[in-house]
C-alpha cells in the first residue's frame, strides 16, 4: 500500500531519507522568512467547529490542516505524502499497521506530541461514544496502542488497504485528548494542536482568525501572520466584499458573477476542479431495474448544453462515477454517455413504453444544496418530456430530500434523486455505494462480481493489484448505470491579485502551505 | 400589580409555547444523526450519533430534560457544536438586538419628525418628498433594498464595510435598511393622526388660551398620536425579531435570525426549540412593555386595565 505514495518514497529506507531533506531544506527557509501580511478570506458556509472528530465541512478541514498535525496528509495535487510518519510498514498477516513518526512537536499548551498522545487521540476518533461521526469509517483500524515514544501501532480490527487513505483525511488530525476532555465543546473552536497556526479568535458565525503558532518547528512554517475568515452566506454581498478589498479570497462565485470580477483591475476567478459528483441516483426496483430504461435516460440529456445554459460552466460532464481528485491513482475515465434521442426512443420502445404506455418517473431534486440543482431538475424532466416520458419533478427542502434516501427501497415514492458524491477514497465511495447491502447503497444496486471485487479491492495492499480490481468495478459501473451520471461540479474562487502560493484541492479544502500576501498592495 | 398580574398570565402561555416548539420541531423532516453523519454514512452509523445525543430516549423524557434546559444551561447543549445553547444565543443576540432596537428607534425619530412637518405643511413640497420616500420605504422589500445599499455605499462610494458585524460601522447600512419600514409606517400614521385631531375641540380649547399653534401640536395632539404608533411600533419590534433573518443574511451579521436558520438547515433542534421560546418571551414582553407606555400616553386606558 506504500507504493500509493510517490515511488521515490516507497522503499522505508529512503522514506527517512527524503523525510530528512525535507526538514533540512524546510528549515532555513522558515528562518529567513518571517511570517507576513494578512489573508482575509469570505466564504459561503459557516465553521460550526474545528473538532476534526466532527467537522465534515471544507472550511472547517482547512483549519484542521494548519492547525493539527498528522501522520500522512494530502497535498495540492490530491495525493497522499508523509507528514510526521517516517517510516510505516504491514504485518504478515495484514492485520498490525505500524507507523513510526518524527518526535519533537509539542502541542500549543506545551504537551509533547508522542506516541501516547498519537494513539490517544486515535482511540477518541475510533470511539463512537466519544461522538466521533466518522467512528464508523475508521473502524477498520481497530485499535492504536503507543510503543515507545515514537511509535504506534494500529491493531486491524478489518485488512484495509486503504488505510494511509485514512490516516492522510483531516479527520486523522491528531488531537490533544487531555485538553479536549478539559475544555469540552470550546475545544471545537479554540483547538489545542501542534500545527503551524492555532486560532485567535472564534466569532460564532462571523468570523474566526488564525495565527502564528510560536512553538511550531517543522517543515511547513506560517507565511502569514494572520488569516482571517468570515462567514457571508449571500452571494452578492460576499462578491461586494472582494470588489472593495475587504477580502482577498471569496468561495462559490455565482456563475452570474464570474464575469464581474475578472473585469475588477485586481482580482480575477479561478475555476478549479471538484470532486463533487453530481448523479440523479435510481431507484432500481420497478421500470428502472430495465438497463435500456436506465441507457435512453442517460443518453437523452444534452449534457454540455445544460452545464453551459443552465451551470454557467461551473461543470464538467461525468466521465465516472467518481470525480476527479478521488484517489487519481485508482480512477479511471469512460467518454461521457453520447447524446442520441432517437436511441434513447428507441430503447424505450424496445423496453415496451411508448404514447399508450408511458413511463411515469417522479424525480426528487434539493433546492440550494447543488449548483442551480432545481433549476437542473426541471431541464432533466423537459428533456425526458422530449423523449416520451412522463416524467415529474419534485423540488425538496434540504430535509426532507435527505430524508427520502433513509426510507426503505420498496416504499420510496419517487424513482430517481440527485446527490452529489465526493469522498477522498475510492473504496469508500465505491463500496458503500455500491456494494450490496450496505444502508447507504440508496439505489439497491447489486452486482455479485461488484461485491466480491470490492472485498478484494479492500483487502489488498497492492496497489497494483488495486489498480486492476477498481479499474473494473468503475467499468461494470459505468456500464450498467445505476445513475444518471450528470457532471462534475467546477469550483469558483475569487482571488485578488496581491496573493500568490494559494491553492485548492478538488475536496474544496484550501491550502496555504506557499501562501504570500503583498503587503504594499 | 398589573404589571404581575400580566407576567403570571404569560407562564401558561410560555409553557403552551415550550410545548409547541417542542414537539411541532420533532414534525420536521430528517434525522438530526443523519445529517451530521453526512449521506454516505450507514444506518449503524447514525444509530451510534442518534445515541450520542440522546435521540434514541423515550420523547416525554426529552421534553423533560429540554424543560431543565431553561433553567440548568449544561443539559442544553447544540447539536452541531455540542456548546451550551444559552452560549450560542447570548454571543448572537447583542447583534440583532442592535438592529433591531436601533431600526426602531431611528425610524421612530424619523417617522415622528417628518410626521409632523406633513401635518403642518401639508400639501407642501416636503409633503409630497416625505409621501413618495415613506410609499417607497413601505413597498420595497428589506433584501433588494439591502443589496441596492452595498452596491452603493460599499461598492461605488466606498463609505461603509460591505459586510461583517466586526466594527460600529458595521451596522450603520443594516440599521438604516431596517429603519425604512418603521420610518415611512411612523410618518403617514402620525401625519394622519396629527390632522384627525388637528379640528378636536380640546386643541381649540388650548388654541384659546392663547398657546403658539406648535406648542399646541406638539403638546396636545403628538401626545395623543403616539398612543396608536406605540402600539404600531410594539407589532413593528416583534416583526423586525422575526424578520431578522433576511437582514443578517444580507449584511453577512452573525444575530439570532440566522442561528436559527442554519439551525432549521441541519435540524439542530435545542437551537431551534430554545430560540422559538426566547422569541415567544420577547413577544410576551413587548406587548406588556406596549401597553404600559400606552397606558402613560393615555391615562384613560388605565382605570380600564385597573377594572
Amino acid at each position: 500500500m506504500t507504493r500509493i505514495l510517490p515511488s521515490l518514497l516507497s522503499r522505508s529506507g529512503l522514506r527517512s531519507v527524503t523525510a530528512s531533506l525535507l526538514m533540512a531544506t524546510a528549515l532555513p527557509l522558515a528562518a529567513l522568512a518571517a511570517p507576513e501580511g494578512e489573508l482575509r478570506i469570505a466564504v459561503g458556509a459557516d465553521a460550526t467547529t474545528f473538532h476534526p472528530h466532527v467537522n465534515s465541512l471544507p472550511v472547517g478541514n482547512a483549519v484542521d490542516g494548519l492547525v493539527f498535525q498528522q501522520l500522512f496528509r494530502i497535498d495540492g495535487d490530491n495525493k497522499v505524502v508523509p507528514a510526521l510518519a517516517k517510516e510505516w510498514d504491514w504485518s504478515e498477516d495484514g492485520m498490525t499497521f505500524t507507523v513510526t513518526f518524527e518526535t519533537g512537536h509539542k502541542f500549543s499548551n506545551g504537551k509533547p506530541l508522542d506516541a501516547e498522545a498519537v494513539a490517544a487521540s486515535f482511540n477518541q476518533l475510533l470511539d463512537p461514544d466519544s461522538g466521533s461521526i466518522f467512528a464508523g469509517l475508521y473502524s477498520s483500524l481497530g485499535e492504536a496502542e503507543a510503543q515507545g515514544e515514537d511509535t504506534v501501532v494500529f491493531h486491524m480490527a478489518e485488512k484495509n488497504g486503504h488505510v494511509l487513505m485514512l490516516l492522510a483525511n483531516t479527520a486523522a488530525s491528531i488531537i490533544d485528548t487531555e485538553a479536549n476532555a478539559e475544555m469540552g465543546a470550546e475545544y471545537g473552536f479554540y483547538p489545542v494542536g501542534s500545527g503551524p497556526y492555532m486560532v485567535d479568535e472564534f466569532i460564532g458565525g462571523e468570523r474566526f482568525s488564525l495565527v502564528p503558532n510560536p512553538d511550531y518547528e517543522g517543515p511547513r512554517p506560517a507565511t502569514l501572520e494572520k488569516i482571517t475568515f468570515m462567514a457571508v452566506p449571500e452571494d452578492g454581498s460576499r462578491m461586494a466584499l472582494l470588489e472593495t478589498g475587504e477580502v482577498d479570497i471569496v468561495d462559490r462565485v455565482p456563475a452570474e458573477s464570474i464575469d464581474t470580477i475578472n473585469a475588477l483591475d485586481n482580482a480575477e476567478v479561478i475555476l478549479p476542479d471538484s470532486m463533487f459528483s453530481i448523479s440523479m441516483e435510481m431507484v432500481l426496483n420497478g421500470p428502472l431495474e430495465d438497463k435500456r430504461v436506465r441507457e435512453a435516460l442517460n443518453i437523452s440529456l444534452d449534457r454540455d448544453g445544460m452545464v453551459q445554459g443552465i451551470l454557467g460552466g461551473l461543470g464538467t460532464p461525468s466521465e465516472g462515477q467518481v470525480g476527479p481528485g478521488t484517489e487519481d491513482a485508482l480512477r479511471v475515465t469512460f467518454e461521457p454517455k453520447p447524446y442520441d434521442v432517437e436511441r434513447a426512443k428507441a430503447l424505450l420502445e424496445e423496453a415496451g413504453y411508448g404514447p399508450g404506455n408511458k413511463l411515469e418517473l417522479t424525480v426528487n431534486c434539493p433546492n440550494g444544496r447543488y449548483i442551480k440543482d432545481a433549476q437542473v431538475c426541471q431541464a432533466l424532466v423537459g428533456q425526458w418530456q422530449a423523449i416520451g416520458i412522463d416524467a415529474q419533478a419534485r423540488v425538496l427542502d434540504l430535509p426532507s430530500w435527505s430524508a427520502a434516501h433513509r426510507v426503505p427501497l420498496e416504499e420510496r415514492t419517487y424513482d430517481m434523486s440527485m446527490i452529489g458524491r465526493a469522498t477522498a477514497g475510492i473504496d469508500f465511495t465505491l463500496y458503500r455505494l455500491f456494494h450490496t447491502g450496505v444502508s447507504a447503497n440508496t439505489t439497491g444496486f447489486s452486482d455479485e462480481r461488484v461485491d466480491s471485487l470490492l472485498a478484494e479491492g479492500r483487502a489488498t495492499t497492492d496497489i497494483d493489484e488495486q489498480k486492476e480490481i477498481y479499474a473494473e468495478v468503475q467499468k461494470i459501473i459505468w456500464d450498467e448505470m445505476p445513475f444518471v451520471f450528470l457532471w462534475y461540479q467546477k469550483q469558483a474562487i475569487g482571488i485578488s491579485d496581491k496573493v500568490e502560493g494559494f491553492t485548492i484541492r478538488p475536496d474544496e479544502t484550501m491550502l496555504f502551505d506557499d501562501v504570500h500576501v503583498s503587503v504594499d498592495g | 400589580m398589573f404589571v404581575l398580574k400580566r407576567l403570571l398570565v404569560a407562564v401558561p402561555t410560555l409553557f403552551a409555547v415550550s410545548l409547541l416548539a417542542f414537539w411541532f420541531v420533532a414534525l420536521i423532516p430528517g434525522d438530526p444523526a443523519a445529517q451530521l453523519a453526512g449521506n454516505m454514512a450507514t444506518d449503524e452509523e447514525i444509530a451510534d450519533i442518534r445515541h450520542h445525543l440522546g435521540l434514541d430516549r423515550p420523547p416525554f423524557e426529552r421534553y423533560a430534560l429540554f424543560l431543565r434546559g431553561v433553567v440548568d444551561p449544561e443539559v442544553a447543549t447544540s447539536y452541531r457544536t455540542s456548546r451550551p445553547v444559552v452560549q450560542e444565543i447570548t454571543e448572537r443576540l447583542p447583534k440583532t438586538l442592535i438592529i433591531a432596537v436601533g431600526g426602531l428607534v431611528i425610524g421612530l425619530a424619523f417617522g415622528v419628525v417628518t410626521g409632523v412637518i406633513c401635518a403642518l405643511r401639508q400639501g407642501g413640497w416636503f409633503d409630497a418628498t416625505v409621501t413618495v420616500l415613506t410609499l417607497a420605504g413601505i413597498s420595497m422589500p428589506i433584501y433588494w433594498l439591502g443589496l441596492l445599499c452595498i452596491w452603493l455605499f460599499a461598492v461605488t462610494l466606498g463609505w461603509l464595510p460591505a459586510a461583517g458585524a466586526a466594527t460600529p460601522a458595521h451596522y450603520v447600512l443594516p440599521v438604516l435598511v431596517v429603519a425604512t419600514r418603521p420610518a415611512a409606517l411612523f410618518s403617514r400614521l402620525v401625519t394622519a393622526n396629527l390632522l384627525e385631531v388637528m379640528g378636536k375641540d380640546y386643541l381649540d380649547t388650548a388654541r384659546s388660551k392663547g398657546l403658539a399653534e406648535r406648542t399646541v401640536i406638539l403638546r396636545h395632539a403628538l401626545r395623543n398620536s403616539l398612543v396608536a404608533a406605540v402600539s404600531v411600533a410594539g407589532v413593528q419590534f416583534g416583526g423586525m425579531l422575526g424578520g431578522s433573518v433576511v437582514t443578517e443574511t444580507v449584511f453577512g451579521v452573525p444575530g439570532l435570525g440566522r442561528l436559527l436558520v442554519s439551525a432549521v438547515g441541519s435540524s439542530d433542534y435545542p437551537v431551534i426549540q430554545y430560540c422559538v421560546l426566547l422569541f415567544a418571551v420577547f413577544f410576551v414582553l413587548i406587548n406588556l412593555a406596549t401597553d404600559l407606555l400606552g397606558q402613560w400616553l393615555d391615562p384613560r386606558t388605565r382605570d380600564y386595565a385597573a377594572a
